[in-house]
């Protein structure tokens, strides 16, 4: 179930830095968060270290949008895939050509967008991340679609 | 009927709706505005001007969407005076136009203005008669959203640019009239003239002077009007409009040009900016490390200052004659370093529109072609194939993107830090204000002029001798902008907003002031979703003044959306 992104686990924060893949049999609690042009609701994330958490994301807005836990330079390096992603037409504003996703880069990888620690959806649509916060880090829950993190559409976690 | 009213944006029906309940409107204001007599102060010189409520730039007016407005404009001067409301949709009685809105407002009367805030963003006002307006008649206006934008911020600042020139606007336009490079001061000089001898041979550097003099143009016709100090908000570079801030926060600079001729581009050394929004429309997000707003233009960026230390706020003129500039600190006093003006760009052949495609060179009335083909073509023609695919890399797969400059221009602009500069190509609308349609029809509008006579036309006619254009209510008309002049024009369309192909369909950015690049040919559609009769023109002061200027008449239409005249 693991994605292979295009840089790899270790850029995209599959797992690391940030925490590990959660399973579902050990979910403590589950988060519902909806996105909007251009943030979260809610805005602000409280969790207890080593918590697992199921995040329920809906996109509410009309643009494509990203939920994605990871620290401020996973964040930063994620930002560079994902510009790579509309300038090859995979991303639209409000569409995520699949097919183009698939599409070998120079470097042998694909712009497949299906780590962990993320989920990126079309307006409409929602999705799930699974997550184990098991190192007291700074971490973000941000957007990575050009612009939006920098616009605002970024939360800090604060550990209880 | 049935259609009509199908065609009607939302923004219509909301216009509709809000002039049918103004008796129950919960938010309404009163606003009252003189028109006065001022001096302003540059800090390189004073000179008499005329401002608002004592002052130029007049009161920043802050709107709420959704609010009803009423506006009492008092003319203090002993002449004739107006009030547009620039990129305000209203009835167009209340657009402020002389002749064409209305009367205009006489020496002592007021005139009071009614209209429901059916928008948000950055705009800003100015007087519509004479040259009252780079005479310093003009302000900002803000209108605060009734939804929560899509981006945040800790604080803001309007940023309003101005072109301040010594001369009142009368004697500017009646020393252009007299010799069209009254003004201009980098003119190609006799030492230009050898340095280009010994580079490109005594026969080609005649023939390159005999081409340019054919245009009745120079490849340093960039800015017709020099001599000025630009301003920040009524202040000189010496004088520093400062704006403080504390490390960390977000900030909403809310640019505005109201330069009667100057265009800038601006760029804060040390720092990104985000820009949100343009021309008071939100559009997503993008990065930049500098932006070039054209005459008439609004761009909201967010800057991020992470020091506690002062950032520049640089604004060189495109030309690069002159810079505007002001500071963001955290303490009053502070300053930065103030970059040195670059060296001031040139017009090449492609500028002449000789790389320009589709282009009816044979219409190019004044131009003496068999000049021209000393021109060395083949080399026009390697330069655009090698930019052409240098721009292309991106767009393999992609319809075929509307370039802004023509390839090989002199004006394309470069980010001072070798980052990104903004281009028309990057705006894409957060929330697209109309479907995306078939238009019904196009209307080419060639902007055409003759330099040596100061002479600005559309189609080869001035707004005296023009018919005006008849559009119909419910259409969605697309105009083609063909410049075949070595200018720049910022056209400005009043009453309706001009959607600017940039080739993304539905997100194509939603403006007021579409700039049109010598050599180009630029396309903007417009829902014609606003009955009466409306300005349309170059929002150059001197070009306008010159004749390139029509009168839209829009026919047909709810009468509901229309007020009792």
């Amino acid at each position: 179930m693991q994605g292979h992104g295009m840089q790899g686990q270790r850029m995209h924060g599959g797992s690391g830095a940030n925490g590990e893949p959660g399973k579902k049999s050990q979910v403590n609690r589950t988060i519902k968060v909806e996105m909007h042009d251009n943030f979260y609701k809610p805005e602000k994330f409280s969790i207890k270290d080593g918590e697992t958490i199921r995040f329920v994301v809906a996109n509410k807005g009309r643009l494509v949008h990203e939920f994605n836990v990871a620290t401020r330079k996973q964040h930063m390096g994620h930002q560079k895939e994902m510009m790579m992603m509309v300038e090859h037409g995979v991303l639209e504003p409000d569409k995520i050509n699949h097919d183009k996703m698939m599409m070998k880069m120079p470097n042998g990888e694909t712009m497949e967008h299906n780590d962990p620690n993320s989920v990126l959806l079309e307006p409409g649509k929602t999705g799930e991340v699974i997550w184990k916060f098991s190192k007291k880090v700074d971490l973000e829950i941000g957007c990575n679609v050009p612009g939006h993190y920098d616009a605002g559409m970024v939360s800090k976690v604060t550990f209880k | 009927m049935i259609s009509t009213i199908k065609a009607m944006s939302w923004r219509m029906v909301v216009a509709a709706a809000a002039i049918l309940m103004v008796p129950f409107a919960a938010l309404a204001g009163t606003y009252n505005i003189t028109v006065d007599p001022v001096v302003i102060d540059t800090g390189d010189f004073k000179k008499d001007g005329i401002g608002y409520n004592g002052a130029s730039p007049g009161p920043v007016l802050r709107f709420k969407e959704g609010e009803e407005v009423t506006i009492n404009v008092k003319n203090n001067l002993d002449v004739s005076t107006s009030i547009h409301w620039h990129g305000l949709i209203l009835p167009f009685q209340m657009d402020g136009v002389p002749t064409i809105s209305f009367d205009g407002i006489k020496p002592g009367e007021t005139f009071t203005y009614k209209f429901p805030i059916i928008q948000s963003g950055t705009y800003w006002y100015h007087s519509h008669s004479g040259f009252q307006e780079p005479d310093g008649a003009f302000g900002a206006i803000i209108i605060d959203s009734k939804d929560r934008e899509p981006f945040r911020y800790d604080r803001e600042y309007v940023v309003q640019l101005t072109d301040k020139h010594p001369h009142s606007g009368a004697r500017i336009m009646r020393n252009l009239k007299m010799s069209a490079d009254y003004y201009n001061r980098v003119q190609r000089t006799a030492k230009d003239f050898f340095a280009d001898v010994s580079k490109m041979g005594l026969g080609d550097t005649l023939s390159d002077r005999g081409d340019w003099g054919q245009m009745r143009m120079m490849p340093t016709d960039i800015e017709d009007l020099q001599g000025f100090t630009p301003l920040i908000n009524g202040k000189g570079p010496k004088q520093n409009w400062t704006g403080l801030f504390k490390k960390g926060e977000r900030i909403r600079l809310r640019f505005i040009n109201s330069s009667a001729m100057t265009y800038f581009d601006i760029r804060i050394p040390g720092m990104k900016m985000l820009v949100v929004n343009a021309d008071g429309n939100n559009v997503q997000p993008v990065k930049v490390d500098e932006f070039r707003i054209a005459v008439a233009e609004t761009y909201d960026v967010i800057v991020r200052p992470d020091e506690d230390k002062a950032y520049t706020i640089f604004a060189a003129s495109m030309g690069r004659t002159a810079y505007a500039r002001g500071t963001l600190a955290p303490r009053i006093g502070m300053s930065a370093a103030i970059p040195k003006l670059t060296k001031s760009p040139r017009l090449t052949m492609a500028d002449m529109g000789m790389a320009h495609e589709g282009m009816d060179h044979g219409s190019m009335a004044g131009m003496d072609h068999s000049k021209m083909k000393g021109m060395d073509q083949s080399k026009m023609k390697g330069m655009d194939q090698s930019k052409m695919k240098g721009m292309d890399h991106s767009g393999h797969n992609m319809p075929k993107k509307p370039a802004f400059y023509a390839p090989g221009s002199g004006l394309i602009p470069k980010a001072k830090n070798g980052g990104k500069f903004l281009s028309y190509g990057d705006l894409r609308a957060q929330r697209p204000l109309y479907k995306h349609r078939k238009p019904t029809r196009e209307i080419e509008l060639r902007l055409t002029g003759n330099m040596e006579r100061y002479i600005w036309s559309v189609n080869g006619i001035k707004y005296g001798d023009a018919e005006p254009i008849r559009l119909k209510y419910g259409e969605r008309v697309r105009f083609k902008f063909v410049n075949e002049t070595m200018m720049t024009h910022p056209m400005h369309l009043h009453g309706m907003w001009s959607i600017l192909d940039v080739g993304a369909k539905k997100w194509n950015p939603v403006k007021h002031v579409v700039s049109v690049s010598p050599g180009t040919t630029v396309h903007m559609e417009t829902e014609v979703d606003a009955p009466g009769q409306w300005a349309f023109h170059c929002h150059l002061s001197f070009h306008a003044a010159a004749g390139m200027f029509r009168k839209v008449i829009v026919e047909g239409g709810p009468k509901a959306a229309m007020l009792a005249r």
